[in-house]
């Protein structure tokens, strides 16, 4: 046993008695005669052991923030290392900060697969709250491939030289162009806007929508890296946003598309063709079967081909189509009998030269040119043609309003629809609650009656 | 003296990552053993081969590969009408040339197609289309009208005018497509290798008693074009020729793959409006043509019987 000590205090033991202990306090404390051995921490025998080891250096008698604070700190940590301290401050803690205690060191046991978790989760929140997404959809080697298209938008039809443009004509305009520049930024596609004014740039004044075919020549030219060039006409809208064109159409393309016609034949076209000095593709009911080969995509409306929303791919069938589409002996003979002009021209070319055949396919209407009432039939209800919410079609064509109908009411329509129909989950419930209010005040109102 | 042994030995023994992958133990005791692991190597190998394949022999597909069959065939078409006998001759003339030089020939009539009321000579675009349909091995395609005579069967032509360097060589640039004053001339950077349709030129415009296609979908748009029922129910005066220089002048993705050559090489004219500067037949041309013999009431048997007995005066395998 030691021997008591003539002072108060104990035998002094500077080794033992750091200024951790002390607070900033350097004279020595009260402490127990033979048994500071009972009070001896963690941090007192860590600052022996450094004292020993020649880090005294680096302890300085005022310590700074950390060095005064340090063990207020670390004691007050959600989880510290000192498990013997646990006992003394156990009285401190509740059930609460006792089953955090334990989680934050179980998490941090854990914390390499934890940060794996999280760094997963805040890299999938930064790439949809950033541009990121967009850079992705947008790039063809490591992503959705959105620059392989390139969408023409017909705008400013005829230019108010044959008629007058006035503020509907422009609103319309607007919301179209508006409606396609969302969709093209969301999924990373280009946009080619061209102005189809009538210019009499041809020598015969009904050639200017043949200016469809050298517009697109044009597009081919200006986007050499673009695959699909998907053209629109003005009085469209797109209703679904959210379905890309890789999804709704391209990657489906084997499933969507036939090229035999005789399964939808409005024109009564004889198909296959069956002369004999023509080789076995171009007979064959669907060219060579390949989706490869398919190099323009054409949906049938009631009457025919509808050039209203159609695709074409770069290919060099395509430039030879675009070459030869429009002809001025073929113009000559047939512009008073081609009322839709380009169209009708489409619709010979496939009839009358068989190479065209095997790389054009049909798709249904309904997936990218769905019609209103109106169009087609008065009250919109042909399952093949007519836009049905209950299925939320892609796109509607307005076609032909602009003889009998109301195209700015037809755009107002559609757009109000497909806002509504695309509400995100707050706008939803928000108009959930708005609605269940409504309803029951209606039917207090019954109930009063 | 053995290193001594610490006297606080590390708490837990050392993990041994040896391999980067977190491979699962039980899977790591497998791949222990050498036999198995070659066998999963092997077998994914193969997996892997026959992938490859399916990926690569897919995208070839089945279609006949152009080349694999004669290089040329010769396309005539038949008038049953005409004299038979000086039919057989004719025909006989591209047998013996075909033979020399391992091509085919072709020898449809004119009343096989349906041609709806245009006139006769029309039948030369389906029928080369129906050449190429029935020879899809083969790469060009010579149609030589039956008004011509091939005087001299030594030329060979894959080798004379149809490689692309002699192609090159005697393609006319810059020359209006029909003569005199055509706006449209003829293309001046063209590769040998990308043309897909030779003619020559008379003196009035383009010729097509005789003219050589290149097999491909190129010619499949080229002839389906030219054989439109505008262009016959537009009445050109000259039928399917004004067609042809009507749509040559009119689309350039024909004119990009045409190439305009002496008329000479295989054209040359004996009687009737021969090019100024080298129409004119002369001894060891490779074919002697009569223009028009077979219409207005002349008689081609006559007006070929003099060429008809060089020929068979001449030993089968001369060399002049």
């Amino acid at each position: 046993a030691r021997t008591p000590s003539p002072r108060p205090g104990g035998w002094s033991s500077p080794g033992l008695n750091t200024p951790y202990d002390t607070g900033g306090r350097t004279s020595p404390i009260r402490g127990y005669a033979n048994g500071a051995s009972q009070n001896i921490t963690w941090a007192s025998a860590q600052a022996r052991s450094a004292e020993v080891k020649g880090y005294t250096a680096f302890n300085p008698r005022n310590q700074g923030f950390f060095g005064r604070h340090f063990r207020t700190i670390s004691t007050h940590l959600p989880f510290s290392h000192t498990e013997k301290d646990k006992v003394s401050l156990g009285r401190h803690q509740n059930k609460v900060m006792q089953f955090l205690n334990a989680l934050g060191r179980s998490l941090w046991r854990l914390r390499r697969s934890v940060g794996l978790v999280l760094l997963l989760v805040v890299g999938f929140i930064l790439f949809y709250v950033t541009p990121l997404h967009r850079v992705y959809r947008r790039s063809s080697l490591l992503g959705g491939g959105g620059s392989k298209y390139v969408i023409i938008l017909a705008a400013n039809q005829g230019g108010g030289v044959m008629e007058w443009k006035g503020p509907r004509e422009w609103a319309i305009e607007r919301d179209s162009v508006k409606n396609k520049k969302k969709y093209v930024q969301k999924w990373g596609y280009d946009l080619e806007i061209v102005d189809m004014s009538t210019k009499k740039r041809y020598a015969h004044e009904w050639r200017e929508s043949w200016e469809k075919v050298d517009t697109i020549r044009n597009a081919m030219r200006k986007y050499p890296k673009a695959e699909w060039f998907w053209w629109l006409d003005t009085n469209t809208f797109i209703m679904e946003p959210s379905y890309s064109l890789q999804s709704h159409i391209f990657k489906r393309l084997k499933y969507d598309t036939y090229r035999d016609i005789n399964k939808y034949n409005p024109l009564n076209i004889s198909h296959p063709l069956t002369d004999n000095y023509l080789d076995e593709e171009t007979r064959s009911l669907d060219g060579d079967g390949k989706v490869d080969s398919i190099n323009m995509i054409v949906p049938q409306d009631c009457g025919g081909f509808n050039l209203g929303s159609f695709f074409v791919r770069r290919s060099v069938w395509t430039d030879r189509l675009l070459d030869i589409w429009w002809d001025p002996v073929g113009y000559e003979q047939k512009h008073m009998e081609w009322e839709h002009k380009e169209q009708d021209a489409m619709e010979y070319m496939y009839s009358n030269q068989p190479w065209i055949r095997p790389h054009v396919a049909f798709i249904n209407q309904r997936k990218i040119n769905s019609f209103p009432p109106g169009a087609c039939g008065e009250k919109g209800d042909d399952p093949q043609i007519h836009y049905q919410e209950k299925d939320r079609d892609f796109l509607v064509n307005m076609a032909g309003c602009e003889w009998g109908r109301d195209c700015w009411a037809e755009m107002y329509k559609y757009r109000q629809l497909s806002n509504r129909l695309n509400r995100n989950p707050w706008e939803k419930f928000k108009d959930g609650i708005s609605d269940s209010i409504r309803n029951m005040k209606k039917s207090k109102e019954k109930d009063k009656k | 003296m053995p290193p001594r042994k610490t006297s606080r030995p590390p708490p837990y023994a050392a993990r041994n990552q040896s391999s980067s992958i977190p491979i699962p133990p039980a899977l790591r005791n497998i791949l222990r053993r050498a036999t198995i692991r070659t066998i999963a190597l092997g077998v994914l190998g193969f997996f892997t081969i026959v992938w490859l394949l399916r990926w690569m022999g897919g995208g070839s597909g089945s279609a006949v590969v152009i080349g694999s069959g004669a290089p040329v065939v010769i396309v005539t078409v038949i008038d049953p009408k005409a004299n038979q006998g000086w039919v057989e001759k004719v025909k006989k003339n591209r047998e013996d040339y075909a033979a020399r030089h391992g091509y085919k020939t072709f020898f449809p009539e004119n009343q096989d197609y349906p041609l709806r009321n245009s006139p006769l000579s029309w039948a030369k675009v389906p029928a080369v289309r129906h050449a190429m349909s029935l020879n899809p091995g083969s790469t060009w395609f010579w149609y030589l009208d039956h008004t011509a005579l091939i005087m001299n069967p030594s030329i060979e032509i894959t080798s004379q005018f149809l490689a692309p360097a002699r192609l090159e060589k005697h393609m006319i640039v810059n020359e209006p497509v029909v003569p005199p004053d055509s706006v449209i001339k003829t293309f001046g950077n063209l590769k040998g290798d990308r043309i897909d349709v030779v003619v020559t030129q008379d003196k009035e415009g383009i010729t097509q008693s005789s003219f050589v296609v290149r097999n491909g979908e190129w010619a499949k748009f080229f002839l389906d074009a030219w054989f439109d029922p505008i262009y016959r129910s537009y009445n050109f005066q000259k039928a399917e020729a004004h067609a042809l220089e009507h749509i040559v002048q009119w689309h350039g993705t024909i004119l990009a793959k045409l190439a305009l050559v002496p008329q000479n090489l295989f054209n040359s004219y004996v009687t009737g409006p021969a090019h100024p500067k080298d129409g004119q037949y002369r001894n060891g041309d490779l074919v002697a043509v009569f223009p028009g013999c077979d219409r207005d009431k002349r008689s081609c048997e006559d007006e070929m019987r003099s060429f008809f007995t060089i020929l068979e005066g001449k030993p089968s395998n001369s060399q002049d």
